[in-house]
């Protein structure tokens, strides 16, 4: 455990920004919810709209507070932020802190190399729970203020729990790539990739025909497919989070304990300066034999 | 298990990909309780050998032994080896002591005593930030938390460079103080000089392979010492000549040239019978004889 505490404590101050900034965003988008969902020039406007623009943003019917907070808080900005934060805090778990160079001295510990790699994600679980529940907490709160009572606490928290999982999923993502690869753009170009296919996967490319099959697939579907807001847990898409995130884990870790620790890029270059050495000296000795030859 | 190697490696081999091998079959003995210089150029294999042994990276192929255990097998090993990188790296946002006391709850059962003694004799300031540190006391971190728990074995990459004389002598009393205390020191560089001190037996790496392995003494013995001696009056030469080490002697104007091999023992006691005027002895060239020993092999 003391890699996880050694990692929490390390990263405490920006987890703990990252965690007011959610709550923040949250707060804006639910404060908004009587000028927009109870507003009748605001519902004769959203008539206006496309049918297939309205669906790819799942905003069909903005009268429902469930449906409102499920299309902008836990909907759009809020699980972007939360993915962002996970695939920089997983690629940084191992990768970035091999890049770096710093991984060498903890790996260097009597600490197995699982048990270090579980730790580091294990501080990231932690960190992506509590931004999920600050979201969670403050929706709650704003149930009264905000003027949506009749969505249950036991609803949000379901979804602010479906949210963390979301969360892992990409951490796990991030981590995973990080960890088999040991290179952190690779795993940020993998993880971000997915997440943007996810997203348009979940919105605007079921709207074309043939496609809507490609909505199984997206982890923004595993989350609020099942309208967790209104239904409370979605146990299908609690297990596509769950089972993918820790078979990615499982296959991340595996790899890591297998594979060489690479030095940092400090000092990768350094063999390469001593072959410019190298090449450097050889020649005098190399001219000193063959001249008498020759001559 | 007095006689288990500290370290031992039967016919390693490191391939990298992209096709580097890095170690073409490494045959490598260290006594328990000895100081070993590792040396070689950059580019050698010493970094590489040193990764194995710490489980950084797995060999190729070939078996390593580590404290009689295989490294892979048993992280556990690591708790009584003592590990310094050759370029330290750290999290330069956090202090001296926050880190030193994380890694010292990774081995449980540092005592705090030990920092702190070591960081006062490194004169190392424990309440710093690490980014605010100059790189010569980066390195004093990484001396400490490889010491600190008086490991059996100690694997030092390049541990000397970057760090001025005066720590450079400290390390070296550290280094001799371990063995003393039964500790095994291996150490890593480019430059003889920098661990002939400090060592017992240097073995020489070149290309991934060990080309030999010398007693430090015996280097020193067959070293040689340049020597001029001023006469008050006139002597001959064929006195000196024949004793034993003396080499390439010269007799001009009451000044004698030599070379010598080995103690200067026999050539101070026959120079005794005359008036020395003025006498230098020039420090044996451990590193060209060195250079020269295994340029020509």
């Amino acid at each position: 455990m003391r890699v996880l505490t050694k990692s929490v404590r390390d990263n405490r101050r920006g987890w703990i920004g990252w965690a007011v900034a959610l709550a923040a965003v949250a707060a804006m988008y639910a404060g908004f919810w009587p000028t927009i969902g109870k507003n009748p020039t605001m519902t004769e406007a959203m008539k206006a709209y496309p049918e297939a623009l309205k669906e790819a943003l799942h905003m069909e019917d903005l009268t429902r507070p469930e449906s409102y907070l499920g299309s902008t808080v836990f909907g759009l900005l809020v699980p972007i932020l939360l993915a962002v934060f996970a695939i920089s805090a997983g690629m940084k778990a191992i990768a970035g802190d091999e890049e770096a160079g710093t991984l060498d001295l903890v790996a260097a510990h009597p600490v197995g190399r699982v048990s270090l790699a579980l730790q580091r994600f294990g501080a990231i679980v932690a960190a992506v729970v509590v931004l999920a529940a600050a979201v969670g907490l403050t929706i709650t709160g704003l149930r009264g203020p905000a003027q949506y009572p009749e969505v249950s606490a036991g609803n949000v928290a379901a979804t602010s729990f479906q949210l963390a999982l979301f969360g892992v999923l990409f951490g796990a993502l991030a981590y995973a790539v990080g960890a088999w690869t040991g290179r952190k753009t690779v795993a940020l170009a993998v993880a971000a990739g997915v997440a943007v296919l996810g997203y348009l996967a979940d919105s605007f490319l079921p709207q074309i025909e043939g496609l809507k099959w490609t909505q199984d697939l997206s982890p923004f579907h595993w989350y609020l497919g099942g309208d967790p807001l209104s239904n409370g847990l979605d146990w299908a898409g609690i297990g596509l989070l769950a089972g993918v995130s820790a078979l990615l884990i499982a296959l991340g870790t595996w790899r890591f304990a297998h594979r060489d620790i690479a030095t940092s890029r400090h000092r990768r270059m350094m063999p390469a300066l001593a072959v410019v050495g190298v090449a450097a000296s050889v020649p005098t000795t190399a001219r000193a034999v063959p001249a008498p030859a020759r001559g | 298990m007095a006689d288990t190697p500290a370290i031992q490696t039967r016919q390693l081999v490191k391939r990298y990909g992209r096709g580097t091998v890095a170690l073409k079959g490494l045959d490598l003995t260290v006594e328990p309780g000895e100081v070993f210089g590792f040396l070689g150029p950059n580019g050698a294999g010493k970094s590489t050998t040193i990764r194995i042994l710490l489980d950084l990276i797995r060999p190729s192929s070939g078996a390593v032994r580590v404290l009689g255990q295989d490294p892979t097998a048993n992280p556990g090993l690591r708790r009584d080896l003592g590990y310094l990188a050759g370029d330290f790296v750290v999290n330069g946002r956090q202090t001296v002591r926050e880190l030193l006391t994380y890694l010292a709850t990774l081995r449980q059962g540092v005592p705090a005593t030990a920092i702190t003694s070591l960081a006062e004799r490194l004169d190392l300031d424990l309440t710093r930030r690490i980014g605010s540190l100059s790189k010569g006391n980066r390195q004093k971190i990484g001396v400490v938390q490889a010491f600190m728990h008086q490991p059996k074995l100690l694997v030092l990459d390049e541990p000397t460079s970057g760090l001025d004389p005066f720590l450079q002598q400290q390390f070296v009393e550290l280094a001799r103080e371990a063995a003393a205390n039964g500790q095994t020191v291996f150490m890593s560089s480019h430059v003889l000089g920098e661990v002939q001190q400090a060592c017992d037996r240097v073995g020489i790496i070149r290309e991934g392979t060990l080309v030999a392995v010398e007693r430090v003494e015996d280097l020193r013995q067959r070293a040689l010492r340049r020597i001029t001696v001023h006469f008050a009056s006139d002597v001959d030469s064929a006195e000196f000549a024949a004793l034993p080490g003396v080499s390439a002697l010269s007799l001009e104007d009451r000044v004698l040239r030599c070379q010598l091999a080995g103690e200067p023992d026999t050539l101070i006691k026959a120079l005794a019978r005359h008036h020395v005027v003025d006498l230098i002895s020039e420090e044996p060239e451990l590193e060209e004889l060195f250079f020269t020993y295994y340029e020509v092999r």
